[in-house]
């Protein structure tokens, strides 16, 4: 019993000063709350791929609103037939996209294309 | 007489006997907690609501029973507007500039910040529509129907060369809609979630966001309820209100009546106005596997450039939704813009896919023409 109250105090010791030596900005990552998450469906009425913003039209029966989201380099972008760009989508495809909120606004992590058949 | 034979005719002697459904009775067949919450929700939906709880700002009506009123879920006389964009193919519904429904009233409040009387009509659409309030029985099992069905009836490519090609409309991600005149709305909640936030701003937890103003935000202290101004209780009531809305059993015809269903048929009416739908499963036995008189296949067609206004999800302007022929004896304007006063002009007022039924209508001596007439009238 003695001898592992002396091993934890030891490694609390050595492990203390590379706590408190490591960047302010993992220490923050580590604490922050995750972002939370929004997922949406709709149809784009906009999309920019030069300066990444996308606009979507969601809502419930005539009540519709827009939702403006950027992408990021790392926002995964999936169709049925493979990988799209984001300047293959155009308006009035539909997409579910995965997004979290930041400080200048909604950011898609992911955005997939939906498979609609139109008659 | 045998056994089953006493069993068809008790059976016929039943229904014959079955008190006659009115226009804003409830389903006949609905449970003591069902009638309950039925009656609660009419309570929700005669409700009048004011800026402290929820108005506004923009409006089209402060409660639901202005537009749908007698009897509760029949006709109004009002008409309200619709706007769009068609960029064709796409269909821009302007939501950044409030969506297509455009508000005619504001409260006291927003005329004072912004001095405006009404919506401003958005700059970008292309079209303006007219709507009149449709009366709303029976759509707890128009709800129901099986999407399947509506397909099985859809011809887009005219196969069978009659010159009708129903489609089905998409609502903005993609499941099949159904209902408003434009078949846009997949379900009947959400139409009523969104008929709250659209036609009278009240947010509610399917909406909890008010809409913008010309897209911009609305000023400060002019919406002094907080979102979302009705509970989701609230919400569910005045759904099951609007569910258990039966349809009104259809008058009794005469000869002329029955030789008019007879004509409807053979003239092609009945090719988009089906006669009769069934419903799929539902938790409630008064609207499961029901088989109803809907005189609909739910689906858009193209009714031809005299009519077109807006387009919507992948309704082109001039697509509609072939309209459910419910309560027409109650009605005293027809079509979605109440341009028609009588069935007879209605009905002439048919162009594109409904064109040849039209003429064929119009080509009817004048005795088949109002015994036709009389059998619309009796639904």
């Amino acid at each position: 019993m003695r001898r592992e109250i002396r091993t934890a105090a030891l490694t609390a010791i050595l492990l203390v000063p590379l706590i408190t030596s490591a960047p302010a900005d993992w220490r923050a990552l580590n604490s922050a709350q995750p972002a939370a998450s929004y997922t949406y469906r709709g149809t784009i009425r906009a999309v920019n791929a030069r300066t990444g913003t996308l606009e979507l039209i969601t809502g419930v029966g005539m009540s519709l609103r827009v939702v403006r989201m950027t992408t990021a380099p790392t926002t995964q972008l999936v169709a049925a037939g493979g990988a799209p760009r984001l300047a293959d989508l155009k308006p009035g495809d539909v997409v579910r996209t995965e997004c979290r909120r930041t400080p200048t606004g909604l950011v898609a992590d992911r955005i997939e294309k939906l498979a609609v058949s139109t008659p | 007489m045998t056994r089953p034979r006493v069993a068809v005719a008790l059976l016929l002697v039943a229904v014959g006997c079955q008190k006659p459904v009115k226009p804003g009775d409830p389903l006949p067949q609905l449970s003591k907690t069902e009638r309950d919450r039925f009656n609660r929700g009419k309570v929700v939906f005669d409700s009048v609501f004011t800026p402290e709880t929820g108005l506004g700002p923009l409006f089209n009506a402060t409660g639901c029973g202005e537009c749908h009123e007698d009897p509760a879920g029949g006709r109004g006389d009002e008409v309200e507007v619709h706007a769009t964009a068609f960029h064709s193919p796409f269909c821009d519904p302007l939501a950044q500039e409030g969506g297509p429904v455009i508000q005619q009233h504001t409260t006291p409040a927003l005329k004072q910040a912004l001095g405006i009387d009404q919506e401003p009509f958005p700059p970008s659409a292309t079209a303006r529509a007219m709507r009149t309030s449709p009366v709303i029985f029976g759509r707890g099992l128009l709800d129901l129907v099986p999407d399947s069905v509506l397909l099985a009836y859809a011809d887009p490519g005219d196969r069978n060369h009659d010159g009708v090609r129903g489609r089905p409309n998409r609502s903005l991600d993609g499941r099949i809609g159904r209902f408003g005149r434009k078949a846009f709305v997949p379900t009947l909640r959400e139409f009523n979630a969104g008929a709250f936030a659209a036609e009278m701003s009240v947010t509610n937890p399917q909406q909890p966001t008010e809409e913008d103003i010309g897209g911009k935000p609305i000023p400060a202290g002019v919406d002094p309820a907080a979102d979302p101004e009705i509970t989701q209780e609230a919400l569910d009531l005045t759904d099951d209100f609007v569910r258990f809305l039966a349809p009104p059993t259809p008058l009794k015809v005469g000869k002329d009546g029955r030789r008019g269903r007879d004509l409807f048929s053979r003239i092609g009416c009945a090719t988009c106005h089906i006669p009769t739908l069934r419903t799929g499963d539902s938790p409630v036995p008064a609207l499961r596997y029901r088989t109803f008189a809907a005189y609909t296949d739910l689906l858009l067609h193209d009714m031809g450039a005299e009519l077109a206004d807006i387009c919507l999800g992948l309704a082109t302007p001039a697509d509609f939704r072939t309209e459910p022929l419910l309560d027409l004896r109650g009605a005293e304007h027809f079509l979605h813009d109440g341009r028609a006063t009588t069935l007879e002009q209605a009905i002439e007022l048919h162009g594109g896919e409904g064109a040849g039924a039209r003429d064929r209508f119009k080509a009817l001596p004048p005795a088949d023409r109002a015994a036709l007439v009389a059998f619309l009238k009796s639904l």
